[in-house]
């Protein structure tokens, strides 16, 4: 139906509200590659709305009760539903994850964090999405149903590229889980757009274990060097043994920087990328280090 | 074509829609409420801010089939054609719009914001007004005359003298 000339922005699709998890896996089941799972819709709307996305189905998850942030076991698990403002004020968060709850506030703007859900960003892949970054940093699984079982995907397999991951048809993120890290651990993350809210230019997240003088352990996640978001395993060795109060840190990000072959796009330029991630890197790992001399 | 039952503005409506119209666009056509705009239609502006179920959300990134049972508010029912919101009022005497494309999202995002800074009986800092509106996009007025605005209206709310 076409009325007084107006807009039809998305193809057509079927919608489905699902009614309990087992209701909508059976429906992503039945679609295969046709059917996509909808919580808040900020990031799938927009790709149906420009037609880059057009899924014949969409199964409206937003009445299930899988949103949540709790401790099992030595894990945080974080409910697929869970909007991104949840983190904000949240004890488990401020006390384990500080890198986490720096990157939630380059999350987009107020709106976009109370609908958008982790589940959401996940699955969507976005290259410099923040909460993919945080994923990886934080070596969590990826959980995933189907109605065939379950499985757990790594962080650090589960993004293949921009915009696509290792989710198969018929499969939905149902939970993110991040293993809880040693009381001195701390981190920081980082991110430059062109405007606040906006799509990162790039991102460097730092997680640092120490002895109260040294680091002992440390893990690096940089979005916009690649596709998806990396870890960079040699600076994560060259932190290892660095003062908290000089740890290098001009020089982990050169030595990043010089490993890297950033994008070139409308946005930047690869070696303006490049420079911006020797930076960011540098600028991450000193937060990180004055806050764990701070901690200890 | 599904059949849905929305609460808009105090009226209760049932219609038929497509799956894949947007909430802005249906408010727009099968509401006539114009003040619903559409700017970049992908989460970028923040023009077709409504609140749905008392809270902001991007009319253009939701389904009118999502809505289905809900109640929502637009810019028409914040002070009517006079305008006679204390928001409202404030974004005119401190320059808050000028050519007005973006003032319905501006209102309908800030409106909870100071309705809370009120009852909470606190000024915000000016960052923290910035950071509640850093999802909407206003091209004329350099945003320092909404700050302004928001400072006034919460001022007023407080019973300050502006």
């Amino acid at each position: 139906m076409v009325v007084k000339g107006e807009p039809m922005r998305p193809a057509s699709f079927e919608y489905h509200r699902a009614t309990s998890l087992e209701h909508a896996l059976e429906l992503l089941s039945q679609f295969g590659d046709d059917g996509r799972p909808i919580a808040g819709g900020q990031s799938l709307v927009p790709m149906m709305n420009f037609r880059l996305a057009r899924p014949g189905h969409l199964v409206d998850i937003n009445k299930l009760p899988i949103a949540g942030i709790e401790v099992l076991g030595k894990t945080l698990r974080i409910g697929a539903l869970t909007r991104h403002e949840a983190y904000f004020g949240n004890p488990l968060i401020a006390r384990h994850f500080p890198a986490f709850l720096d990157a939630v506030h380059y999350i987009g703007h107020p709106t976009i964090r109370r609908n958008g859900s982790i589940g959401g960003s996940i699955s969507h892949a976005d290259p410099t999405a923040e909460l993919p970054a945080v994923a990886v940093l934080h070596d969590a699984d990826i959980v995933v149903r189907s109605t065939a079982g379950e499985r757990r995907i790594p962080a650090t397999e589960f993004f293949l590229s921009a915009y696509v991951t290792a989710l198969e048809p018929g499969e939905m993120v149902v939970a993110v889980e991040l293993p809880l890290p040693p009381e001195t651990s701390t981190g920081s993350f980082i991110e430059l757009g062109e405007r606040s809210g906006d799509f990162a230019t790039a991102s460097v997240g730092i997680t640092l274990e120490h002895d109260g003088s040294a680091v002992t352990k440390a893990a690096m996640v940089c979005s916009g060097a690649d596709l998806f978001p990396i870890r960079a395993p040699e600076i994560e060795d060259f932190l290892a043994g660095q003062p908290l109060i000089d740890p290098k840190a001009k020089e982990a990000g050169q030595l990043f920087a010089e490993s890297i072959d950033p994008v070139d796009d409308h946005i930047a330029s690869a070696d303006y990328r490049r420079g911006l991630i020797a930076q960011l890197t540098q600028r991450a790992i000193t937060t990180a280090c004055t806050r764990a001399l701070g901690k200890k | 074509m599904t059949e849905i039952t929305l609460e808009v503005n105090g009226v209760t409506k049932t219609l038929d829609v497509e799956p894949r119209r947007l909430l802005a666009d249906v408010l727009r056509q099968e509401f006539d409420l114009s003040g619903v705009h559409i700017g970049c239609a992908h989460g970028a502006c923040g023009c077709c801010t409504v609140h749905l179920d008392e809270t902001p959300r991007l009319s253009c990134l939701t389904f009118a089939v999502q809505c289905d049972g809900s109640s929502i508010k637009t810019v028409e029912a914040m002070g009517g054609p006079s305008a006679d919101h204390l928001l409202q009022q404030a974004f005119k005497s401190e320059h808050g719009l000028q050519c007005g494309y973006c003032t319905p999202g501006f209102i309908m995002t800030l409106a909870p914001f100071v309705d809370e800074a009120i009852a909470s009986r606190r000024m915000p800092e000016n960052d923290e007004i910035r950071e509640a509106m850093s999802g909407n996009i206003c091209r004329c007025t350099g945003y320092h005359g909404i700050v302004a605005a928001v400072r006034k209206a919460i001022g007023s709310g407080l019973g300050e003298n502006a």
